[in-house]
C-alpha cells in the first residue's frame, strides 16, 4: 500500500478508499532533534526538512493549504521538490459544494476511490475515538493515554483495523481526577512530547484537546457526507465561528480553564488576544517553538497556573 | 509548623521568619545551604527555581508568593510586576492571569546586570547615576546584547554614561510595561530592581500610573511563601 503524508486534517475515510495509507507527518515533529537552518514554525519546518532529506518513506504529499496555516504551504511547495504533493484548501465560508470538489480533486490526486467500504471503516473507527474522548472527560482515562490514540484520528496510524483492535484494548486507568482542575487544550497541539503528563503531574486534567477533536468528530461514509461534515472544521472558518463552537463544547465538557497553546511565528498567537476576549475562562498562554520535552520556565507556567486554579475553588 | 519562608532564585536566596517581627537574611544563590543550617524542612515553605530542591515542608511558585507577600502591605493589588534575575513577571491578580517573560533578557534583572558589567558598575549604583543624566536616547534594539552594540555606538558619539544609564532604563521600563495590561490600576512593583529608582520613576512615566514598592522589595517573594506555607498548613 502507497504512503500519502497529510499536513493536517485530511479525510483518511478518503485516503484509505483511494487505496493510500494516510501519514500524519506532524507525529513525527515532537520526539524530533531535526534543527532546520530556515525555519518559521517548527512543525511544518521539520516535517519539510525531512522530506527533503529523504528520511520518510511517502508516496505524495497532500498540504493542507487552505485552513492550516500559510508556513504549511510554503513549506510544503519547498517539500513539492521531492516528491508529487496536492494542495487542499478548505473553504472559509463552509461550502460544502466547493469542498466536494477539492476532495474529488484529491481523489482524481490518489488515483479514484477503489474502495468506497473503507470509508464506513473509518468511520466506525472513529465511533470508537469518541467514545475514547467521552471516557476521558469523565476521568475514567489519564489526559496521557487519551491523548496519544486522538490525536492518532488523523491517520489512525495508517491501519484502521489494527488500530481499532487496539482502542478496544485501552484499560480504564486507575486513579481519582475528580479533584483536579479541568483543562481544555486550545489552538495547536503542544510540540512538546509529554505535555500531558507533565500537566496531570500538577494536577491539570486535559478534559479536552481542540485539535484531535476536529480529527475524530467529522466523518462520512460517501463524498457527499465527508464534504458535508468536514465543512465545519473549525480552524478553516472564521474566528468567531470557531469560539461559538468551543464555547459550546467548553460548556459540554465543565471545564475550569484553558491552556491555549501556539507557537513561535505561529497565527495562532495572533488570535490569542481575541480567544481571551470570547472565551471568558482562567487561560494561560504557552507559546513553545522547538520540539522537546517540557522545558521548566513551562513547567513553572502549569504550576503557577495549577495554583491559581486552587486558590479560586 | 511553617516558621521561614525560603525564597531560592536565580541570582540570590532570602529566608524571612516573623519572630515576632520581620526578619532575613539574603545571600548569592550558590551559598543558599548556609541559609538553612539548623533549621528543620517542616519548618520551611519554599519558592523561587529551587523551590524543589531544597528541604522544604511546602512549595509554591513565585507567581503565588508574590500575591500573598504583597498582600502583607496592600490588602487587594491589582498588577503585581516581578523582576527576577533571569525573568520578568506580570501578575495580574484581579483577573487570575500572568506572563512571564523569559525568552529574552532584555527586561531582566540580567540585562541590568550586563550593562553594570560593561561598564564596570555595580548594579546598585545604576540608580544613582541615573540621576545625574541630563537626557535620554532613544534604544532600539530590544535585545540585550545589540542594545549594547547600540549604547557602544552612543558612546563613540560622545554621550555621558550618565544618560546612556538613564536611556538603558527607559528601553527596559518599555520592554517591561509592555506586558502590562491597559486598564491596570495599583501596579506594584517587588523584586531587586524595585530599588532601582531609575526604572520605577521611567515607568511611571510611560505608563501614567504610580508605582507602589514595598518595603524590601527583594524579600516579598520569601515573605509571600512564609504565608502562603502558614495557610496552607490551617486547610
Amino acid at each position: 500500500m502507497k504512503t500519502v503524508g497529510i499536513t493536517a486534517l485530511v479525510p483518511p475515510e478518503l485516503v484509505f478508499a483511494c487505496g493510500f495509507k494516510p501519514f500524519d507527518l506532524n507525529n513525527i515533529v515532537p520526539t524530533s532533534d531535526v534543527r532546520p537552518r530556515n525555519k518559521l514554525c517548527a512543525w511544518t519546518a521539520i516535517w519539510r526538512e525531512e522530506i527533503m532529506n529523504g528520511k520518510l518513506d511517502l508516496d505524495s504529499l497532500v498540504v493542507v493549504a487552505g485552513g492550516d496555516c500559510h508556513n504549511a504551504l510554503v513549506d510544503g511547495e519547498r517539500a513539492a521538490e521531492k516528491i508529487p504533493a496536492f494542495y487542499l484548501f478548505y473553504p472559509f465560508d463552509g461550502d460544502k459544494d466547493y469542498l466536494k470538489s477539492q476532495f474529488e480533486r484529491l481523489s482524481s490526486f490518489l488515483g479514484g476511490i477503489i474502495d468506497p467500504e473503507m470509508m464506513k471503516t473509518v468511520k466506525n473507527v472513529k465511533k470508537e475515538l469518541i467514545k475514547l474522548d467521552q471516557m476521558r472527560v469523565r476521568g475514567m482515562v489519564s489526559s496521557e493515554l487519551g491523548f496519544q490514540y486522538l490525536i492518532s484520528g488523523s491517520d489512525l496510524q495508517g491501519d484502521p483495523t489494527a488500530f481499532r483492535e487496539e482502542l478496544s484494548r485501552i484499560p480504564q486507568e486507575k486513579g481519582d481526577r475528580s479533584s483536579m482542575h479541568r483543562v481544555a487544550l486550545l489552538g495547536v497541539p503542544p510540540i512538546h512530547h509529554d505535555f500531558h503528563r507533565e500537566a496531570e503531574k500538577l494536577g491539570l486534567h486535559i478534559a479536552f484537546d481542540e485539535m484531535p477533536f476536529e480529527f475524530i468528530r467529522h466523518t462520512g461514509a460517501s463524498l457527499n457526507e465527508l464534504a458535508r461534515d468536514y465543512a465545519d472544521y473549525t480552524f478553516a472558518r472564521e474566528l468567531k465561528y470557531r469560539f461559538n463552537f468551543l464555547e459550546e463544547e467548553l460548556k459540554r465538557r465543565r471545564v475550569d480553564a484553558i491552556i491555549h497553546c501556539t507557537q513561535f511565528a505561529c497565527h495562532h498567537t495572533l488570535e490569542d488576544g481575541m480567544l481571551r476576549e470570547y472565551l471568558q475562562y482562567p487561560t494561560l498562554t504557552v507559546h513553545s517553538d522547538l520540539p522537546g520535552p517540557v522545558p521548566e520556565q513551562l513547567k513553572l507556567r502549569l504550576e503557577a497556573f495549577s495554583e491559581i486554579l486552587w486558590r479560586r475553588r | 509548623m511553617i516558621r521561614y519562608g525560603v525564597d531560592v532564585g536565580s541570582t540570590t536566596a532570602k529566608i524571612v521568619s516573623l519572630t515576632p517581627e520581620l526578619r532575613y537574611r539574603i545571600r548569592e544563590t550558590r551559598e543558599w545551604e548556609t541559609l538553612l543550617e539548623g533549621i528543620p524542612s517542616h519548618e520551611i515553605a519554599s519558592t523561587g527555581y529551587f523551590r524543589h530542591k531544597i528541604p522544604h515542608r511546602v512549595a509554591a511558585t513565585e507567581i503565588t508568593t508574590a500575591i500573598y507577600g504583597v498582600r502583607e502591605y496592600i490588602s487587594d493589588p491589582e498588577v503585581i510586576v516581578d523582576i527576577g534575575g533571569q525573568d520578568t513577571k506580570v501578575i495580574d491578580v484581579q483577573r487570575n492571569n500572568f506572563i512571564v517573560n523569559d525568552k529574552c533578557s532584555a527586561g531582566t534583572g540580567a540585562f541590568l546586570e550586563f550593562i553594570a558589567h560593561h561598564f564596570g558598575l555595580r548594579v546598585t549604583d545604576l540608580s544613582e547615576i541615573h540621576e545625574k543624566a541630563t537626557r535620554t536616547i532613544k534604544i532600539n534594539h530590544t535585545c540585550s546584547v545589540f542594545a549594547l552594540s547600540e549604547v557602544v555606538s552612543h558612546l563613540v558619539d560622545g554621550c555621558r554614561v550618565e544618560d546612556l544609564i538613564a536611556s538603558i532604563h527607559q528601553a527596559f521600563a518599555e520592554r517591561i510595561a509592555q506586558m502590562i495590561p491597559d486598564d491596570a490600576g495599583e501596579i506594584v512593583l517587588i523584586g531587586g530592581t524595585a530599588q532601582n529608582r531609575g526604572i520605577i520613576r521611567a515607568l511611571e512615566e510611560i505608563l501614567g500610573e504610580r508605582i507602589y514598592t514595598p518595603p524590601n522589595p527583594q524579600i516579598i517573594n520569601a515573605l509571600g511563601a512564609l504565608r502562603y506555607g502558614e495557610e496552607r498548613e490551617e486547610w
